[in-house]
């Protein structure tokens, strides 16, 4: 616990799960420490105080979601849900809760260390600068310009809304909510759903060489939606 | 009684009890055609009969002043004798006296010395009187048994026809529905009056059909169920529960009462006539059977769908245990091997055993993805959320979801540019591309391209996905899509037989269809085609 690498809390009522991530991410400079439970989770990380939570969803007890929110009321502390398959709407719930990530069990740790990266990644630069740059995108966001390589891209004010959010939120899972949430606001639509989808499709197409290969614009079938920005800032870690 | 009847062959329908009043017992028009239309006994005929009767004695009276020259005068009481028969033949009871009495008269006054007067006690009155009239009415009761049989064996050929019919009808009728329909089409043509059945369910005796004009109500209901319990008729016309218009017969086979059947009793034509009441426990007899064997016929099928449920349930457990073992002791055999032996080997080799075990756990995985699925279409739980999507999405997601090193770039979509969102289940969708992506894959070695072909035609939306693999043989096309199939190829890779037949239930979840189709220069094409149009 003395280590001085970025703090990872585990909460998963497995132990075998447990040690896997402990030592795979002990292996890459993290400092970890584990709850078997959600009230444990919550006595810990007022001490503790990780800048990270790797939480799951099938906890005995106080369920994920419940912790999730819970946790964010008074921390700031990015979450990344782990959880198997049947637990989707659990999973969407805590997305929409706060909750910065998931992963679906069974991971890989190649794919565990690439999301804890990009979410701290994110977290660590809340302010891109005024303008944000990834692959042949970049968005100025005081000048309200969107630019593809050399080449001006125009957007309707909800598709600029929309890939403003992202922009904002880069790397960071949104909810199809959420994203209704931000770009929209409180207003009531008919079919929110559809709304979203046809401006994600226009703006897909005015962004995406191969609407089928997205580089930028990331669908979580059945949760939302994500920017991906490119490997280029990963290097910070 | 009715009940006992039920095993009597047909042409016993009608008993002899009926000979005595056939006339009176026909409401039906349909029986209205008669051979014999001369039996009627209404008064308007029975005057007429008279009127004639006269007519006849009058014209045998002038024709024999014309021949009485020739013949001797007594010999023309055989002419008033065939004037009597005609009339007994023709006409009933009535007319054959008023036949008799009148000839006797007009012979004895007009042709009996003296001429012209009436002798009281002429022996010849008497004796042409008395033959007359038992010849008359000998005949007239012989034709009139001979008619009653002829009319007795038309009606009983019409019952016959009725209930063969019928039973035609209900044998041939396969679920309850259908023959409901006829029971009630087949009633009313025989009883001409509405009918309403019951039948027993989980909750008790349930209305299984009724006609538009039955009223049946709670009330109604009650003495249904005590006719279901007692087995005994009620209602309408009987001891129990007579203020109900409805009349209720038990439906009773050897085995038990299967149901209940309720008929209008109050009718313009009242009660049901006696000879019916036989036809009718037949008809009952009959539509008990064939309830009951609808009722066997329902049995039977659930047994068959239990049996291949059996029968799927041991291709799962082949499935579970030859496809999840082997993949799982490839990784017990590499993390034995390296805990045992980790010091025997190079760093390559434990490399190289480690990601054995990491492929096989990837294929562990997928396969219980796959069960899962399976399981969930099986048991009903899958649920399609149409929502409106984009399916350059679905394909990106499936093509994400396979992974860049499955060969990912010998995919190529070719979806058009200006394709409108289409509504499905954007999860299941996903899936069903990820299955046949990978199976294209699988099949077709090398650099061989694999492309996803969409579509939207009329109504439809077609989703396409084609290789350029080994091919399915021609016979066993549709069989692919069945569960744990697997087309026989030596060296094949691996598979449980799921994906495809997870495609299929999927794809029929949307009200879709999927088939799969050999290409002309090799290969194998699977085409999907969605509705459009909004599921309910």
């Amino acid at each position: 616990m003395s280590s001085p690498g970025p703090r990872v809390l585990i909460v998963d009522d497995e132990t075998g799960i447990r040690r896997f991530l402990r030592v795979s991410l002990e292996a890459h400079g993290y400092s970890v420490n584990e709850a078997s439970t959600g009230e444990e989770a919550l006595q810990i990380v007022p001490a503790f105080r990780p800048d990270l939570i790797l939480l799951d969803l099938g906890l005995p007890g106080v369920g994920g979601k419940h912790v999730t929110s819970c946790l964010l009321e008074w921390t700031q502390t990015p979450i990344i849900i782990l959880s198997v398959e049947a637990d989707e709407s659990e999973k969407i719930a805590a997305l929409d809760a706060g909750a910065d990530d998931y992963l679906t069990k069974p991971f890989g740790s190649g794919e565990l260390l690439a999301r804890i990266r990009a979410t701290m990644r994110r977290v660590a630069q809340p302010d891109s600068g005024p303008v944000f740059v990834t692959g042949e995108l970049s968005v100025d966001l005081a000048g309200r310009a969107v630019r593809l390589g050399e080449k001006d891209v125009q957007l309707t004010p909800t598709e600029y809304s929309l890939l403003k959010a992202f922009v904002i939120h880069a790397n960071k899972l949104l909810t199809h909510r959420q994203l209704l949430c931000e770009v929209w606001g409180g207003a009531h639509y008919e079919d929110p759903q559809h709304l979203l989808r046809v401006n994600i499709n226009n703006l897909r197409r005015k962004l995406e060489a191969d609407p089928t290969r997205p580089r930028y614009i990331i669908t979580e079938p059945g949760v939302g939606y994500r920017l991906r920005t490119e490997a280029r800032a990963s290097a910070a870690l | 009684m009715p009940d006992e009847a039920g095993s009597v062959a047909v042409p016993n329908v009608v008993t002899h009890a009926t000979l005595t009043r056939p006339r009176r017992l026909d409401p039906s028009p349909s029986w209205k055609n008669r051979l014999w239309r001369t039996g009627d006994a209404s008064p308007n005929n029975r005057w007429r009969g008279a009127a004639v009767s006269l007519a006849i004695t009058g014209l045998i009276t002038i024709l024999g002043f014309w021949i009485e020259p020739f013949i001797r005068a007594p010999n023309l009481a055989i002419l008033y004798m065939l004037g009597v028969v005609f009339v007994a033949v023709r006409w009933g009871r009535w007319p054959v006296i008023v036949n008799a009495v009148s000839s006797a008269l007009l012979f004895d006054y007009f042709f009996i010395p003296p001429v012209r007067s009436f002798v009281i006690g002429d022996v010849w009155y008497s004796i042409t009187l008395i033959g007359l009239l038992a010849v008359g009415l000998i005949v007239n009761t012989l034709i009139g048994a001979a008619r009653d049989e002829a009319l007795l064996a038309q009606r009983r050929a019409e019952h016959v026809s009725a209930l063969y019919s019928f039973m035609q009808s209900v044998a041939s009728g396969n679920g309850l529905d259908r023959i409901m329909g006829g029971v009630a089409r087949h009633f009313m043509e025989m009883f001409q009056r509405p009918i309403v059945v019951l039948l027993p369910g989980e909750e008790g005796l349930s209305v299984g059909f009724a006609s538009a004009e039955m009223m049946f109500d709670e009330a109604e209901s009650r003495i249904a169920s005590w006719v279901f319990e007692n087995g005994q008729e009620a209602g309408y016309g009987t001891e129990m529960f007579s203020g109900s218009g409805i009349c209720y017969r038990p439906l009773k086979t050897g085995s038990g009462i299967v149901g209940v059947i309720g008929f209008q009793g109050k009718s313009s034509q009242g009660l049901l006539p006696p000879d019916q009441l036989d036809l009718l426990s037949i008809f009952l007899d009959q539509t008990a059977l064939a309830i009951t064997r609808a009722d066997l016929a329902r049995k039977a099928k659930r047994a068959e769908a239990l049996q291949e449920t059996d029968r799927l349930q041991k291709a799962l457990l082949n499935s579970v245990s030859h496809n999840l073992r082997s993949p799982l002791s490839s990784v017990l055999g590499v993390l034995s091997t390296i805990l045992e032996d980790g010091s025997l080997l190079d760093a390559f080799t434990q490399q190289s055993l480690l990601r054995t075990a990491q492929k096989e756990a990837r294929q562990l995985d997928w396969l219980i993805q796959n069960l899962l699925d399976m399981t969930r279409l099986e048991s009903g739980a899958i649920r399609v959320r149409a929502d409106l999507c984009d399916m350059h999405d679905v394909v990106a997601a499936a093509l994400r979801q396979l992974g860049e090193p499955a060969g990912c770039s010998r995919i190529l979509a070719n979806i058009p540019p200006g394709l409108p969102l289409v509504p499905m289940d954007g999860i299941l969708m996903v899936q069903v591309l990820v299955n046949l992506l990978d199976n294209a894959l699988k099949y077709s070695g090398g650099d061989a391209p694999v492309e996803i072909q969409v579509r939207l035609d009329t109504g439809q939306l077609e989703i396409r996905v084609l290789d350029r693999g080994r091919g399915i043989p021609e016979g066993e096309l549709e069989r692919v899509f069945d569960r744990f199939y697997r087309v026989a190829v030596p060296g094949a890779p691996r598979g449980t037989g799921l994906g495809l037949s997870i495609c299929r239930g999927f794809v029929e979840a949307h009200n879709g269809r999927i088939l799969a189709m050999r290409r002309a220069q090799g290969g194998t094409e699977v085409a999907l085609f969605l509705p459009l149009e909004a599921r309910t």
